[in-house]
């Protein structure tokens, strides 16, 4: 009997070699270790044995099973690896081909100067303000120290609606109301981005609509020396680490003493080049200090409070940023330009 | 304004620096030289000649052989083409070895006849030929007969010259003179300034009467002096190229010295005719409305009774600070002129050049207000002119009206020594404060805390403290300036709960793959009607414009949808076919017309679906856009925008939309969007194919949106999925089906979706199949199928009853 179990083993062993389906495996199995197999057939023979040989041809029933189990194992964990490879053959792909594609939005340029611009200004502490398109006179001019016929007014003409209301020419009619809103304050830090007009024929740098974005700090003793500070914090936030800002005098009806601010040319890095006409400085925004009558105006004491403002125009920051050479694409919406903000980072 | 760099030298030393040097102070300091370039460039060898000798070529019609005198011991012989030259004429040589602009002369032979040099034209010197007159350029250049012989024509017509521009800031009207840009140039470098010191002249005994009455208060001050005696004829050709290079067409003597002066002092002048006055006597009045008046362009114009005139007892000789007329003009028998020199009143000056659209160099000075000071120095100055240059006699003392000769010659700033620091944020010593006066030629008293600066007349801008704080800046220089810090509270910046929403808006649609646009919200009138819009409707109307630019930008808009539409419409053009377009803009809409008030800017959403709903890809066919898409969309940015009260959409009948796909949405009662698929014959209009559109009214969202800080418990019980298919007549709403089913179905639904709408086999014409898939949770316990089991025949009983709604077999 120890010889049959042997022989078992040694046929069974020799077969599971041949099989290469996991169906004939499992005749094998069936055949074999099954509880009509092979293996249970000669067992069932087990009482013709002696008490004594029972306990030792047990033990070799025992291991022959468990080898035959173990052979099982290994084959049919085989046999599926094999089968499964079979399978990913059958289902392999062009894996160049490419991915199902989603569409990528983008925000749109000038909003996205904008948004950068609030968010440096966020972490100055600053409030996003906004204000009518359609104004009134008093606020885009008079509270602005533009008295009818000022010959300043000439500087921005003018789309009228009616004698009194107009398209605001700037953003800085919001100075007055938040002086006005805010009286009696001792403390505003705001920036007002938003549409304005004038009345000029569109060409490459001219545009009948554009934005710009505000700005306007009172408080005590706030000084012109804040405004280049600021705004060089500003300058470095967007434009670079090294920038480096330049204050031009110049003139605006609202401030006194006023100025211009020029950045280091963003292309040549103050080298010179064609962008900023060999200077090395490029202009982007008008600022001063706020002027006494624009406090008056709306009931402050000049004395007590100072404060600064400026503006910037978005379209000429997006133009130099993106090297855009026409202001009126802006305007034009061709995906061609726009879809390319998608990818672009800042 | 233009100047030139030797005109200006004139008047202050500052020879020992170039030309760039001081537009480059003068640009730092706020006097901006936007732009300088050689006033005539390369040109050289070129000499003042006489043409002693003309005779003509034997080989050739048109060219003649002149014999030349310029100054050499021998005479040249030129052959020249020019129709106009003739003996005796002083004319520009072009000698052997010159070099013009673009050419140099040599030695040549012209059919046969050597020429030693060329007689040249105007353009042929590179002079711009468009202010001159006209029988100046269509030959040779003929110079004066007082043309010294043998000078350098670049020394004779002062060619070496930068003509700079400034660009001046409208407070800085003191710069449109060379003297307050010499003042100026004085105070950037530290110079004198040396204007030339005219006196009026007066005469014992009057050759010829002129009385003069002032009538207006428009008119301050009146200066007025006879000159008789006159030749008319050209200016000399210094001063000829003088006002040539600053923008100034050369008339004759008269004008151009009148021009001259006020070039060098800032005060128009006018001459006319001393022979037209009648009685002699010159009135400034306010015309008579309904009055005219042939102005010297040949316009007859009708006046107002605001405007100024000049005139004589019996009619108009000139509009004051404008333009003169045309009786009282300086012609060839002219032979004695009124110089006037006066001040009008600059708002008015300003008004009559807009409302008669006349722009001039002399309206422009008015409508600024020239120095006061200095109109009895420019008419002694022209006076003095017209004697040297146009062989001029006095006839009368001048005539002196008004208060400007015994006005202050200054007014008094006073500013604060300490003041000027907390302004500009670094200490600027009393030392270099009273530098800066000096330098600017301002008188100061200096106290033990502030300084009194006496500006004078020619500096009007400069009025107040702080105007004076930019001088000392200025000067000192902007780079001086440090950069602080503010001081002061400190605040955190953030962004209003609106500004939150509409840059969460914008993300989700960005990350949705919408593309942001913006456009103009000055619009054509006519889109309204692209739109389908009838003349009479009832939306608001739109606001136009005064005096808009172009009927492309006339109306303000009430609609986004054109805007969108005419984006699509040019990207469809390029082949651009799938677009998803959304842009935040607003819209404007008015309570009446004309408007009394200031409009309602409705900031609003709206989107523009067309064409395909994804990219293309090998193994997934893209189907196009449809009504669902535009809604999901909308729905999603409610989700987004942390609305949870229902929102509710409703079949809509608005006109830019299919009469079937469109829908108006609210929340709790309030209209704030609508969604829809635009109108076939309106997306014709702008040759589009099938397109969806969406409108929100950002401000309502905002509203209806909620700050919700905590969220939902997650259940611990296993919930129940309970799938329903009912078979309901085909106009049934699916909205109102739902809402029947939620009426009997408990608070243990969760949700609710449609999953399937189904016609066609086994479902009866005029019916169709909802799929319903039912969702039930509870909280506190596992569901039984009991319950279950009559919640379901619950709503079946109920949706039958209400819409005869049956369970699909």
């Amino acid at each position: 009997m120890r010889e049959r179990l042997l022989e078992l083993q040694v046929q069974a062993l020799a077969e599971i070699e041949k099989v290469d389906a996991l169906e004939e495996l499992e005749t094998w199995r069936v055949g074999y270790l099954g509880k009509k197999g092979e293996l249970s057939g000669v067992l069932r023979t087990m009482g013709t044995l002696s008490v004594e040989e029972r306990p030792l041809v047990g033990q070799i029933a025992n291991d022959v099973r468990a080898e035959l189990e173990t052979a099982y194992q290994t084959r049919e964990k085989s046999l599926q690896i094999a089968a499964m490879r079979k399978r990913e053959a059958k289902e392999t792909i062009d894996v160049t081909l490419p991915g199902r594609k989603s569409w990528l939005g983008a925000e749109h340029p000038l909003h996205k100067v904008i948004r950068r611009i609030e968010d440096i200004f966020l972490g100055f502490g600053f409030t996003v303000e906004e204000g009518p398109e359609v104004e009134l006179d008093y606020y885009n001019f008079e509270a602005l120290n533009l008295p009818k016929d000022h010959p300043a007014r000439d500087m921005q003409d003018t789309f009228y609606i009616t004698e009194e209301i107009l398209m605001r020419t700037h953003t800085s009619p919001m100075q007055a109301r938040m002086l006005a809103e805010r009286y009696p304050a001792t403390d505003i830090r705001m920036i007002v981005p938003g549409r304005v007009y004038r009345r000029d024929d569109d060409d490459a740098t001219h545009s009948h609509a554009f934005m710009q974005v505000e700005g306007l700090v009172v408080g005590h003793g706030v000084r012109m020396s804040d405004l280049k500070g600021m705004l060089l914090q500003f300058a470095r936030e967007m434009f670079g680490e090294d920038q480096e800002v330049r204050l031009r005098p110049s003139f605006f009806p609202f401030t006194e003493p006023s100025a211009e601010l020029d950045i280091r040319c963003i292309y040549c890095g103050g080298s010179g080049c064609r962008t900023c006409k060999q200077t090395g400085f490029i202009e982007i925004l008008g600022c001063g200090m706020i002027h006494p009558n624009v406090l008056q105006m709306q009931g402050y004491d000049a004395r007590e409070l100072s404060g600064f403002a400026f503006g910037m125009g978005v379209e000429r920051i997006a133009m130099l940023m993106y090297r855009v050479e026409d202001i009126r694409q802006f305007y034009q919406n061709d995906v061609r330009l726009l879809e390319q903000f998608a990818t672009l980072t800042r | 304004m233009k100047i030139t760099w030797n005109w200006l030298l004139d008047y202050v030393d500052v020879s020992d620096l170039t030309p760039q040097e001081v537009a480059q102070k003068m640009t730092n300091a706020g006097i901006p030289v936007e732009h300088m370039e050689p006033f005539v460039d390369g040109v050289s060898g070129v000499v003042v000649g006489e043409v002693v000798h003309v005779e003509q070529h034997p080989n050739a019609d048109r060219l003649r052989i002149c014999t030349v005198d310029v100054g050499a011991q021998a005479h040249l012989t030129i052959v020249c083409g020019a129709h106009n030259v003739a003996a005796s004429q002083r004319v520009p040589v072009a000698l052997v070895g010159a070099k013009l602009p673009g050419m140099e002369i040599g030695k040549s032979k012209l059919r046969g006849v050597i020429s030693e040099g060329m007689i040249c034209s105007v353009s042929e010197l590179g002079i711009d030929p468009y202010l001159f007159p006209k029988e100046q350029t269509t030959g040779i250049f003929v110079l004066a007969q007082d043309a010294p012989v043998g000078e350098d024509m670049n020394v004779y017509l002062g060619l070496n010259d930068m003509v700079m521009e400034l660009e001046l800031t409208p407070n800085r009207s003191d710069c449109l003179s060379l003297r307050g840009v010499a003042y100026e140039v004085a105070a950037l470098f530290g110079r004198s300034v040396r204007m030339p010191n005219p006196q009026l002249q007066t005469l014992e005994v009057t050759v010829r009467d002129l009385s003069v009455s002032i009538e207006t208060d428009l008119c301050t001050a009146y200066a007025g002096q006879v000159v008789e005696g006159l030749q008319l004829g050209s200016a000399p050709m210094w001063m000829q190229m003088r006002l040539l290079a600053v923008g100034m067409r050369s008339i004759n003597n008269l004008v151009d010295i009148t021009n001259y002066v006020m070039f060098e002092w800032g005060q128009p002048l006018h001459a006319f005719n001393y022979e037209v006055i009648d009685r002699q006597q010159v009135i400034v009045r306010q015309a008579v409305t309904g009055e005219q008046i042939v102005t010297l362009d040949g316009q007859t114009r009708t006046l107002t009774e605001a405007m100024i005139v000049i005139a004589d007892p019996s009619k108009a000789l000139g509009l004051a600070g404008v333009m003169g007329g045309q009786n009282s003009e300086v012609t060839a028998d002219t032979t004695a002129v009124v110089i006037e020199s006066a001040l009008f009143d600059p708002l008015q000056t300003r008004r009559t050049g807009k409302t008669l659209q006349l722009r001039s160099e002399a309206g422009l000075r008015f409508e600024k207000g020239p120095d006061p000071t200095v109109i009895s120095a420019a008419l002694a100055r022209a006076v003095e002119l017209m004697v040297h240059y146009a062989g001029g006699r006095i006839a009368a003392s001048p005539v002196l009206l008004g208060d400007a000769f015994d006005h202050m010659k200054y007014k008094k700033v006073v500013v604060g020594t300490s003041r000027v620091e907390r302004l500009l944020g670094f200490s600027v010593s009393a030392r270099q404060m009273l530098d800066v006066c000096n330098r600017l030629q301002f008188g100061v008293e200096v106290e033990a805390d502030h300084f009194v600066v006496e500006v004078p007349s020619r500096r009007p801008d400069i009025t107040i403290e702080e105007d004076m704080i930019e001088e000392f800046a200025r000067l000192i220089g902007y780079e001086h300036i440090p950069t602080t810090m503010i001081e002061g509270p400190l605040t955190a910046g953030h962004l209003t709960k609106e500004q939150y929403v509409r840059r969460i808006i914008t993300d989700h649609l960005i990350a949705q793959g919408l593309q942001e646009v913006v456009t103009y919200s000055l619009v054509s009138l006519e889109e309204l009607s692209r739109i389908g819009l009838e003349p009479d409707h009832e939306w608001p109307q739109s606001i136009p414009l005064l005096h808009p630019l172009s009927d492309d930008h006339s109306v303000l808009r009430t609609t986004m949808l054109p805007s969108l539409l005419a984006v699509a419409k040019m990207n469809v053009s390029y082949r651009r076919l799938d677009l998803r377009l959304f842009e935040m803009g607003k819209v404007y809409w008015s309570k009446q017309l004309p408007l009394l008030e200031q409009p309602d800017e409705r900031l609003m959403l709206a989107g523009l679906l067309l064409g395909r709903k994804h990219p293309e890809h090998p193994y997934d066919r893209a189907r196009a856009y449809d009504f669902y898409d535009a809604k999901g969309i909308t729905e999603s940015i409610l989700a987004r925008t942390g609305i949870h009260a229902p929102v509710v959409f409703e079949r809509a009948a608005t006109p830019y939309f299919h009469g079937g796909q469109s829908a108006d949405l609210s929340i709790q009662g309030v209209t704030c969007g609508r969604v829809g698929r635009v109108h076939q014959a309106v997306a014709n209009a702008y040759d589009l194919p099938d397109c969806y559109y969406f409108e929100l009214d950002v401000r309502a969202l905002v509203e209806a949106s909620t700050n919700e800080l905590y969220v939902a418990e997650i259940p611990r019980f296993p919930g129940v999925v309970r799938d329903l298919a009912l078979v309901v007549k085909h106009e049934l709403a699916v909205s109102a089906l739902l809402a029947t089913v939620k009426e009997v179905a408990g608070e243990e639904l969760n949700a609710m979706n449609v999953f399937d709408i189904y016609t066609g086999d086994g479902i009866e014409e005029g019916d169709k199949s909802v799929a319903l898939r039912l969702f039930f949770q509870s909280l506190s316990r596992t569901l039984t199928d009991d319950e279950m089991e009559t919640t379901i025949n619950r709503i079946l009983t109920h949706v039958k009853s209400v819409h005869g709604a049956v369970l699909r077999e």
